[in-house]
């Protein structure tokens, strides 16, 4: 059985609806994250989860059952705040007890306990520091070793690493991977931060106007986007709209876009109407000069020419701004191994092949 | 300075010899005893109930979302920006409408408006500091509505409620534009019966009597720093992160 099932839930503030029937299981163990904008509903989501609203329709169930007029110290929850909202006027050791003392553990054995957690997140010897004398990242651990003492069913986490600086933040993602997977936290990450959801989530779920728009293992998300928004929010796009053509070949279509570009393309999973949209990585196209292009193995090929506009090297990425056709810019990425860089001005064939191409309906 | 000049004139600055006859006469005068006497039972009082009553406006006001807060907040401060003679005035004419005749109840009804704003004030100051989430936190970790108040809102809260209280404490103590409607006869406040003799026999028993009233509030701050620290009290707030 899963330890969490939301099952059609709907939240209403007035007449705006902030959560649209959504429903979603969680398995022990399990890290989901719930991916979005500011404003798509997965704060209210987790708001209803902790027991701060209550649903208006639909059900939040832990293990089964049903939390409907459960306030949120009747849940056991565990709660990671964005701001870590830990209590100024208590040390580190008071604050990890807390939770502890109110959830009727055994007064005698709270030390242990706060002592073992506070070895979890690796801050032993902090024990009586107040909040303000711990650096950021300090301070987001013994929230977590706070949230996590009481052994919560389900661990949510509002924004985790977003209050932290990048590089402190990559360091942080992986530990807090490392310490939900020590005590098997059955965890939900709520962030509009793509990087966050997909490095942490075993499972994202991507949120737009209180709707799920698609649920599904980071990679098939980013790969298999079932819509224009989920592509457009996770990682970079260049996007052509046009009409479908007759079929060339066992799995490629032809294409033809606004501007009057012809390409080769995959066949749509649903069907309606000719009109599509066509999204192709940056990554995923591939740059060879007028004057190199290689014969090319097998199967059909997309190969557009072009001439580089612009071009800038990011380290361990190059990123190139290419015109085609005369009349349409799109980017593309490279690895840098050393290779002798593009020049702007210089003419250019971009290789793709119909499998390196998304395609959304028209308007999704 | 002035209170220890041993002279029984007012001469020039700085005085030849220093004395503490101002203190005696201060002390062995019966008139102004008395008057220490109501101050301080009026400040002590004043300084009770405006706290209770201040402190529970602002954690009423923080809580309320609802229309009209905003309204509410002016209402309680309201009395800041009234000039103290008007609203003396027109508690007078009050309670002269609602028959209360009582020189003592009237200061204590008095006092209590103009100190109750300054408590609102600073308890509101503080509550606003208090992010919500630490409220939330507690509630996520097991305690109530109720513990959730007290293990946290209250302590994080405890600075400003008692910047407050000192503020009502020194304001009751040094009031003299709305006590001077309000006084009886019999019922007066040391800093009336320093304006009253200030009219009728000038002489530096004043001074005394003014410094004897700066030391109250001054003792009343040290006990408070002794008790729980000064820059807690009113400084910025170790509370907040």
């Amino acid at each position: 059985m899963s330890v969490l099932e939301l099952s059609h839930v709907t939240k209403r503030f007035a007449s705006f609806v902030a959560v649209d029937d959504v429903s979603f299981t969680v398995d022990k163990g399990q890290i989901l994250s719930l991916l979005g904008p500011s404003g798509c509903g997965k704060t209210t989501t987790l708001r209803l989860i902790s027991g701060f609203e209550e649903v208006d329709e639909g059900s939040v169930m832990f293990s089964g059952m049903d939390m409907k007029g459960r306030r949120p110290y009747e849940r056991n929850v565990g709660l990671l705040f964005q701001d870590y909202a830990l209590f100024p006027h208590m040390s580190v050791e008071q604050n990890v007890a807390y939770g502890l003392k109110h959830r009727g553990y055994d007064k005698n054995l709270i030390p242990t306990r706060v002592a073992e957690m506070l070895e979890l997140v690796k801050l032993t010897g902090f024990e009586k520091r107040r909040p303000s004398q711990l650096s950021g990242g300090q301070q987001q651990r013994v929230a977590l070793a706070r949230s996590l003492a009481i052994n919560p069913e389900v661990v949510l986490l509002d924004e985790p690493l977003s209050a932290l600086d990048a590089k402190l933040r990559q360091e942080l993602r992986f530990e807090l991977k490392e310490i939900l997977g020590a005590v098997n936290a059955t965890t939900i990450v709520v962030t509009h931060d793509q990087e966050e959801a997909m490095s942490l989530g075993d499972d994202v779920i991507v949120m737009s106007d209180g709707k799920i728009m698609q649920q599904g293992h980071p990679t098939e998300i980013y790969a298999n986007p079932k819509t224009k928004f989920v592509a457009e929010f996770i990682g970079r796009s260049n996007w052509f709209s046009g009409r479908l053509g007759p079929a060339a070949g066992a799995e490629a279509r032809e294409f033809e876009t606004a501007e009057g570009i012809r390409m080769l393309v995959p066949e749509p999973d649903c069907g309606g109407g000719d009109d599509y949209e066509i999204c192709i990585r940056p990554e995923r196209i591939h740059i060879e000069r007028t004057d190199q292009v290689q014969a090319q193995t097998e199967g059909p090929v997309n190969a557009l020419p072009g001439v580089v506009v612009d071009i800038a090297h990011l380290g361990a990425d190059i990123h190139l701004m290419i015109e085609i056709a005369g009349k349409r810019l799109i980017t593309a990425t490279e690895q840098y191994n050393g290779q002798t860089l593009e020049q702007a001005g210089q003419a250019v064939v971009l290789i793709f092949s119909p499998g390196d191409c998304i395609i959304v309906p028209a308007g999704s | 300075m002035m209170s220890f000049d041993a002279r029984g004139y007012l001469g020039p600055f700085p005085p030849p010899e220093y004395s503490f006859r101002w203190y005696e006469s201060f002390f062995s005068d019966d008139y102004y005893l008395h008057g220490l006497k109501t101050s301080l039972i009026l400040a002590v009082i004043t300084t009770i109930v405006s706290t209770v009553s201040g402190v529970s406006a602002a954690i009423a006001l923080d809580r309320y979302t609802g229309p009209g807060k905003q309204a509410l907040e002016s209402l309680f401060l309201s009395p800041l920006v009234v000039p103290a003679v008007v609203i003396g005035f027109a508690l007078l004419l009050f309670f002269a409408l609602i028959g209360v005749f009582d020189g003592f109840t009237r200061l204590l009804g008095g006092h209590i408006i103009i100190t109750f704003p300054y408590t609102v004030r600073t308890t509101l100051a503080g509550l606003v500091g208090i992010r919500k989430t630490l409220t939330e936190a507690a509630m996520s970790l097991g305690a109530n509505e109720r513990q959730a108040f007290w293990d946290v809102t209250f302590p994080l809260a405890r600075t400003g409620m008692v910047a407050g209280s000192v503020f009502a404490f020194a304001f009751s103590m040094d009031d003299v534009a709305v006590s001077l409607f309000l006084t009886s006869p019999d019922t007066y406040t040391l800093p009336v019966a320093m304006v009253s003799m200030m009219r009728t026999n000038f002489d530096l028993t004043i001074a005394a009597a003014a410094v004897v009233l700066m030391m109250f509030t001054l003792l009343l701050i040290m006990v408070l720093d002794w008790f729980i620290g000064l820059e807690r009290l009113i400084g910025k707030g170790v509370f907040r992160s």
